[in-house]
């Protein structure tokens, strides 16, 4: 009984320590000006920025609107340009050089000149204007003009109008996914795109920062030679684990504050950048969004934005937030053990370089070929393999999630992510608990391999 | 209260402590001597639990050393070191919690030394701002600050001024006085002598020496003495009871280091001199610890 007592209280002991620790580590990072600062500001810079994107998207699209004066020099193409809805053809009966020399003062923004020339064969057809024309705008006019000549060869080779008309059909498809229970769901190859990527490239901010922060941490233990002080109090697991367990809760805290600012901000910033008069597409759209799915599909031809909001909305936001945290934390634990290490066996920040490569590789692999491969086919071998080996798969995993990833895949990849860091803190701890006390050696791997050997 | 028997500890290349035992009385103060390198460190840090030897065994108190043990030591390492960013109450506060004080207590008894130690305006300060005599009372400070049995410090006097020396030296005694147990580790032999009771000299990771400070200076006296008179002595006569070291002659005054033949005592000295000169000065040369420690680090070498 009391030998049971007594392995408890040693426990409680021990749990107390590391608490301790955990919360110096944590309070003493929180309360930093820099944490502060780039706590407020990121959010701030973030707000504004979609903010302001919203904001030149809904102008954009309202505002240029280019008048086009088209000289025609050829018979057959004469009148026949359509305007459309930010493009507006209109057929002067001038010279070219009539028009050049009146360009910009006569309400045109461009001149587009069709020289005579056969049907099979166009050529010197030009575009002018007082400024350069933009690659859309360009674009835009090139495809204008093709399908112009293209209907007027259908008609020469004897289609009627009417059977043209026909021929019209508008496409647009609604991309839908169908779960395990056969319940189909909206999704957008664009939205699930974004929300990945933005997730990958958030964990792999955050496991950079916060592993390199772990590492700068241990390196600061040992210069300020404070290591031997704390080392005759706790035991050197407890000093790392506790270390880790704090900056990954200031990591947390940065994130939780993120996305709370990040919404505020943004939800005012789209208030005081849109006003009323110009509610065009999104406003509309969120109100058609409500009235029901009727109108669903006009409400993905009123706008980018629209679209993409809409297609979030239909992503288990929830359950991405839980997989991301619970895939920080894993892919922290993992990585910022080997960071620990690291920190242990070098004297200086300067040191680290050697080590720190073998350490970047995978995961900055994990991240590129997630951001290109695993984008690109969220449910190949490549992605697969990349979103359950613990290496990649904070990464890789964060990136396929909203493509829809079977749970008993996700389940493996968290269950290899935990034997993984495990793993990692293991072998970490037994390079750290030597490495803190060697001082002015130059440490190689082979040195390392020797002090993961040695017994206490 | 202290017994470490048998200790080796081996490092990768060499061999840190070679077969060392020794033994420490409760409220006593002990002297852990030895040149750099000799393995005082290594032992130390045995006996704080931060590493284990390869073999051997350190009894505490009649236990075998183990984690319960540690809130009964405090350590000063001789490289000194806190969390430069960190405010110094807080900080102390933090390494006292972590030797498993109470909150409450922790900070009852780091009030009651900044006050003791007149540190009472630093505790909004951060470890940057002092100097470094300021820094190592905080770090004295934090290694008594839990009321350790057994305090262990590393070169304690490295970095002290003479004032703020005396002030901490003042502080160990009254600490000793209250009970507590002290090993220094050292190289520097003044301090030794003034605070030792016993010592045990390390060299090439084996000890080679140990006892009271007293013992050990009787066990290096060689009936040698120190003489001063005044008068014509004719050293010839001095055949057979001792013979002259060293002659200094001053104005009217003789100085003789001179060692006794073996059996003779210092009563049988003066009596062949006193007939004869005016005796002024008579001193035993009793050697150092500094002697004794160079004498010995030599003979090994």
């Amino acid at each position: 009984m009391t030998f049971l007592l007594t392995r408890l209280n040693k426990k409680i002991n021990v749990m107390n320590k590391i608490l301790l620790i955990i919360q110096r580590e944590y309070l003493s990072r929180v309360r930093k000006k820099s944490f502060i600062l780039m706590t407020l500001l990121t959010p701030l810079i973030v707000g504004c920025f979609y903010g302001l994107l919203i904001y030149f998207s809904i102008q954009g699209a309202s505002s240029t609107n280019n008048k086009i004066a088209v000289v025609s020099e050829n018979k057959t193409l004469t009148e026949k340009l359509a305007s459309t809805k930010n493009t507006s053809y209109v057929y002067v009966n001038k010279s070219l050089a009539e028009m050049k020399s009146n360009l910009g003062k006569d309400g045109f923004d461009y001149i587009l000149y069709l020289p005579e020339f056969s049907l099979d064969a166009p050529a010197g057809i030009q575009l002018l204007g007082t400024k350069q024309a933009g690659l859309a705008m360009n674009s835009k006019v090139v495809d204008d003009v093709e399908n112009t000549i293209r209907i007027q060869k259908l008609k020469e080779s004897g289609i009627a109008q009417e059977d043209l008309d026909k021929l019209k059909s508008s496409v647009n498809i609604d991309n839908k996914k169908i779960d395990e229970t056969g319940k189909e769901q909206d999704s957008s190859a664009g939205a699930t795109t974004i929300i990945g990527s933005a997730a990958g490239i958030l964990m792999f901010m955050f496991i950079l920062i916060y592993g390199i922060q772990v590492m700068r941490g241990v390196i600061e233990e040992k210069t300020s030679r404070i290591i031997e002080v704390m080392i005759s109090s706790v035991k050197p697991f407890q000093l790392m684990m506790g270390k880790i367990i704090g900056i990954a809760l200031v990591g947390l805290t940065q994130f939780v504050l993120w996305i709370l600012l990040s919404a505020t901000i943004s939800t005012v910033a789209v208030k005081v950048f849109v006003n009323k008069n110009d509610i065009p597409q999104s406003a509309v759209s969120t109100l058609k969004a409500k009235v029901g799915s009727s109108i669903e599909k006009q409400v993905t031809d009123d706008g980018p934005i629209a679209y993409v909001q809409k297609s979030i909305a239909n992503l288990d936001l929830t359950k991405i937030i839980m997989v991301f945290l619970f895939f920080f934390i894993g892919g922290y634990l993992f990585y910022s053990a080997l960071y620990a290490a690291i920190g242990s066996a070098v004297d200086s920040e300067t040191e680290t370089q050697q080590f720190i490569m073998p350490v970047m590789m995978p995961l900055t692999l994990g991240y590129v070929l997630s951001l290109s491969v695993v984008t690109n086919d969220p449910y190949g071998t490549i992605a697969f393999w990349l979103s359950m080996i613990p290496f990649t798969s904070p990464i890789a995993m964060m990136v396929r999630l909203p493509y829809g990833v079977p749970d008993w895949q996700l389940a493996l990849s968290m269950a290899l992510l935990v034997i993984g860091f495990i793993g990692t803190v293991w072998i970490a701890s037994r390079i750290y608990r030597v490495g803190i006390l060697m001082y002015g050696k130059k440490t190689s791997f082979k040195e390392m391999l020797k002090w993961f050997t040695y017994k206490n | 209260m202290l017994n470490v028997n048998n200790i080796v500890k081996q490092y990768a290349t060499h061999l840190a402590l070679d077969d060392v035992s020794l033994s420490v009385e409760q409220g006593k103060i002990f002297g852990l001597l030895g040149p750099n390198g000799a393995g005082k460190t290594s032992l130390i840090r045995i006996i704080t639990q931060i590493t284990a030897p390869d073999s051997g065994e350190v009894i505490f108190n009649g236990q075998r050393l183990n984690a319960s043990h540690i809130s009964q030591i405090g350590y000063l390492p001789e490289e000194r070191g806190l969390y430069k960013k960190m405010e110094i109450g807080e900080q102390v506060l933090y390494l006292a919690r972590l030797k498993g004080m109470s909150s409450a207590e922790a900070t009852k008894k780091v009030r009651y030394w900044f006050e003791k130690l007149e540190m009472g305006s630093w505790w909004n300060k951060k470890v940057e701002d002092l100097s470094k005599g300021m820094q190592q009372k905080v770090q004295f400070v934090a290694t008594v600050l839990h009321e350790p049995e057994l305090i262990i410090l590393d070169e304690p006097f490295s970095g002290f001024d003479p004032v703020n020396a005396d002030i901490i030296k003042n502080e160990i005694l009254e600490l000793n006085k209250k009970g507590a147990t002290f090993i220094f580790s050292t190289h520097r032999m003044e301090s030794v002598e003034e605070l030792c009771d016993s010592i045990a000299l390390i060299h090439h990771s084996k000890k080679i020496l140990d006892g009271t400070v007293a013992e050990i200076k009787e066990k290096y006296r060689n009936n040698t003495y120190w003489v001063e008179y005044d008068g014509e002595y004719n050293l010839e006569q001095a055949a057979g009871i001792f013979k002259v070291v060293q002659k200094d002659e001053l104005k009217d005054i003789t100085k003789l280091k001179v060692q006794l033949e073996e059996g003779k005592t210092a009563n049988q000295l003066l009596s062949a001199l006193l007939p004869i000169v005016n005796i002024h000065r008579l001193d035993e040369v009793i050697p150092t610890m500094n002697d004794i420690f160079i004498d010995q680090v030599k003979q090994k070498n």
